[in-house]
């Protein structure tokens, strides 16, 4: 699940590595991204998981959500230099706000051969309540939501059926101070 | 059709420069920025440069900007123009210099085609600048101008760039002045306005009870301006703590003051490192705890109650933690400290640090400097002791390359101002020194500017004497020529056996006669008896000169931390009197 790069991952990184989501507030510009994206290589971070979309058109803003892993010192190094970038309006770890509220969505479209694989998929979807997006013939879509956690369950979950082939996409964690 | 108080985007430009109060542009031409070109050659109130080499120009600016507390301009155009100035954009991020590169882009319509001369600017230089542009609308190019002189040099200072495609050059719109840009503060990154009351508190409290403090001082404290330095002299004087500065930080407190314990870090002083590890409070201004100057984090400091004042909030706790931080301005901040000690009466008189001083004076007796210069062969160390002398009561401004010869000159010429030291820190760039000393020259036209260059260094951007011949420019390049990259040598010798690999430099040109034909002056120094002569000579001449002097080219920079090791395990030199039976080792371990 892990984006990988072309730069070895510093070993530091994990030494007490947690995982944290970072929600960066931005002015809408070309390069953006490529300037966010490329802090993070260069100086040889981590990015498990990113969201980017404009959240307030007459300001021209974007919220940019980070999902990456590192020990503390290095998640503060990362908010500063994240700050340092002059489109960069504000960076914040989730994590030290008071209360904060994270979801993710996943689409999940899965082939099944027989009525026993249907039925167990059946039931999952209804214990995680899933909402079916299609469902024909051998083929069902559905999309949850929630803490990437509990989608990483119900994929577990899927897992233990055998036989069935699942094709994913998965919008990574988005999160917002309360 | 375009009304009458419209201009074109390259006139725009020069407008803008011209409210920014820009001078002096250092560049050369080509098919990107032609209608720049033919803006420059309508008006008189900008000077053109113009270099050999787009490296040049960048370098010119940064030593422009380094020597005069300016931004440092310059104009190149697409493709090759721009990406010949992606070091020197490095060069200027690593070490803090405000520059504003202007590069002519492909036609907009063009753009993404592998057009002739098309290259992704904006891509190449993002990680080498500060912030750069793509202009694509005429309308937004004084607006992104006036932001971009005020983002180099606000908060930490850095180079910006901004990329221009050629039809914008031509298309006309209105002109918005400086004063009529509000800039939205989160882009500018000015840091706090606010001294922070409670850090100066602290400190005043910690400097009453410590011991064995010291202040360490970088860059920022440069950048931070003049009054900076005097603030740091008056709380020096007031307090009686010792100082050290980093490579960058010489100059912004006289080099020859009882207080100044010179240059820290690996090629630093044996009392400023000793006192580094030793002390108990440690006052660092302006500077970002590079690992020239730690060496081993482990073992840097240990016992010391650490104190840091720096704009950029990211050099904080990013190699070393510090106990109290603050983002203020060093202005500001060291004139509320001063200021706090007045009003409050704290009097340090009795508290003269008489034990630490005493320590520090042993340390002192090592002479970790020392060396003998016999009567035939110069001694590089010598050379530079020298030129200080004869120099000294002269306006100097001094550059340098990279090597064992920009150690040397860290090492034995004094700074008694800041901005009088231009040299290339955190990047470390061969041929830095020579095109820098040209844009100094430029923005100090009647002081003496000097090159202290190694031979080597110097090959790299050559090309720029034609440029300080062309606009009269009396640099001086001050070789000390050892026909070795000699750092190298040096590195060979110590680490790796002595296998001089692909350290010599062979087929070296006759200086001498390279310098008259490019009609410069040449001169030369091949011993002892003429090193005076030569350097005296060099001073009268009006002119560019470069002086050849030839040196003991087996001779070593020390005192030296290799990298990795601690502050007390430094290497000194095998001049070193208390260890007589380690000098054919020609070094020790202490
Ligand atoms: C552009 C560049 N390439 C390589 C190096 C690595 N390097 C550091 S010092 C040095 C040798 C410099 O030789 P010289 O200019 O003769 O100075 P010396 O050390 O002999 O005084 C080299 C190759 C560098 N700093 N910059
Ligand atoms: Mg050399």
């Amino acid at each position: 699940m892990s984006s990988t790069s072309v730069y070895p991952t510093p070993i530091n990184a994990f030494k007490q590595s947690k995982r944290s989501v970072l929600s960066v507030i931005v002015d809408n510009e070309p390069g953006i991204l490529a300037r966010i994206v490329g802090l993070f290589s260069g100086r040889g971070y981590n990015i498990e998981a990113l969201n980017v979309t404009v959240v307030d058109v007459q300001k021209n803003l974007s919220r940019i959500t980070i999902e990456t892993l590192g020990e503390e010192k290095v998640i503060s190094q990362i908010i500063a230099q994240l700050e340092k970038l002059v489109p960069v309006h504000s960076a914040t770890n989730l994590a030290n706000l008071s209360e904060s509220y994270e979801a993710e969505i996943c689409l999940v479209k899965i082939e099944f051969d027989n009525e026993e694989q249907d039925q167990k998929i059946l039931n999952f979807a209804d214990i995680y309540r899933s909402r079916t997006v299609q469902k024909r013939q051998n083929i069902v879509v559905y999309e949850i939501s929630g803490t990437s956690e509990r989608i990483n369950k119900f994929l577990d979950d899927l897992d233990t059926i055998g036989g069935i082939k699942v094709e994913l996409v998965r919008s990574g964690p988005i999160g917002l101070g309360i | 059709m375009s009304n009458d108080n419209e201009l074109t985007g390259a006139d725009i430009l020069l407008k803008a420069l011209k409210d920014q109060e820009v001078d002096t542009i250092f560049g050369y031409p080509g098919g990107a920025v032609l209608p720049i070109y033919d803006a420059i050659f309508g008006q008189n109130f900008l000077k053109h440069v113009l270099v050999r080499q787009e490296a040049g120009a960048v370098h010119a600016a940064e030593g422009y900007a380094r020597s005069s507390g300016k931004v440092g301009v310059l104009l190149v155009t697409s493709g090759p123009g721009v990406t010949n100035v992606v070091t020197g954009l490095t060069d200027a991020l690593m070490d803090s210099i405000p520059i504003v590169c202007i590069s002519g882009q492909v036609p907009s319509h063009l753009i993404g085609t592998d057009a002739f001369q098309e290259c992704d600017t904006t891509g190449i230089t993002r990680p080498c600048t500060k912030h750069n542009y793509l202009v694509k609308d005429v309308s937004k190019l004084s607006e992104t101008i006036h932001e971009a002189f005020k983002i180099a040099s606000s908060g930490r200072p850095g180079p910006v760039l901004i990329d221009i495609p050629k039809d914008v050059q031509f298309a006309k719109s209105k002109y918005i002045s400086k004063k009529d840009i509000s800039f939205r503060e989160h882009r500018i990154k000015a840091g706090s306005k606010n001294v922070d009351k409670n850090f100066v508190i602290e400190l005043v409290n910690h400097i009453k009870k410590s011991e064995r403090p010291i202040f360490y001082v970088g860059g920022g404290c440069l950048n931070s301006g003049h009054q900076a330095s005097q603030e740091l002299i008056k709380l020096v004087n007031k307090t009686n703590i010792p100082i050290t500065t980093t490579l960058h930080g010489l100059g912004c407190f006289p080099g020859e003051d009882k207080s100044s314990l010179g240059m820290l870090g690996m090629h630093g002083n044996y009392e400023a490192n000793l006192a580094m590890n030793k002390c108990d409070l440690m006052i660092n201004v302006g500077a970002r705890f590079d690992d020239r100057v730690t060496g081993r984090l482990d073992a840097f400091s240990p016992d010391s109650i650490k104190f840091h004042i720096d704009i950029d909030q990211s050099s904080i706790n990013k190699n070393v933690k510090v106990n109290f931080h603050t983002n203020t301005d060093i202005t500001l901040t060291l004139k509320e400290i001063n200021s706090f000690i007045d009003s409050n009466n704290i009097d340090f008189g009795d508290k003269d640090y008489d034990n630490w001083w005493g320590q520090i004076n042993e340390w002192r007796k090592k002479e970790c400097l020392h060396y003998e210069q016999g009567d035939e062969v110069i001694k590089p160390q010598h050379a530079i002791s020298r030129l200080y002398e004869l120099t000294k009561q002269k306006d100097t401004f001094v550059t340098t390359e990279v090597g064992q010869h920009q150690m040397w000159a860290a090492q034995y010429y004094k700074f008694s101002k800041p901005n009088r030291w231009i040299t290339s820190g955190g990047l470390g760039t061969m041929g830095f020194g020579m095109p820098a000393a040209v844009g100094a020259q430029m923005a100090n036209p009647d002081s003496l500017v000097i090159d202290i260059a190694g031979e080597a260094s110097f090959l790299m951007n050559i090309q720029e004497i034609a440029t300080a011949v062309q606009y009269k420019l009396p640099i001086k390049i001050f070789i000390l020529n050892n026909e070795y990259m000699g750092m190298v040598r040096q590195w060979q010798e110590l680490l790796h056996g002595s296998r001089y690999s692909e350290s010599y430099v062979d087929a070296l040109p006759d200086f001498k006669k390279l310098a008259e034909s490019f009609n410069a002056v040449g001169v030369r120094a091949k011993n002892i008896s003429e090193l005076d002569d030569t350097i005296n000579e060099m001073i009268s001449i009006d002119r560019p000169v470069i002086a050849d002097i030839w040196v003991d080219k087996k001779e070593n920079c020390f005192p030296m931390i290799p990298s990795g090791a601690a502050h007390h395990e430094m290497l000194l030199s095998k001049y070193d009197k208390e260890n007589p039976e380690n000098q054919e080792k020609g070094k020790v371990l202490v």
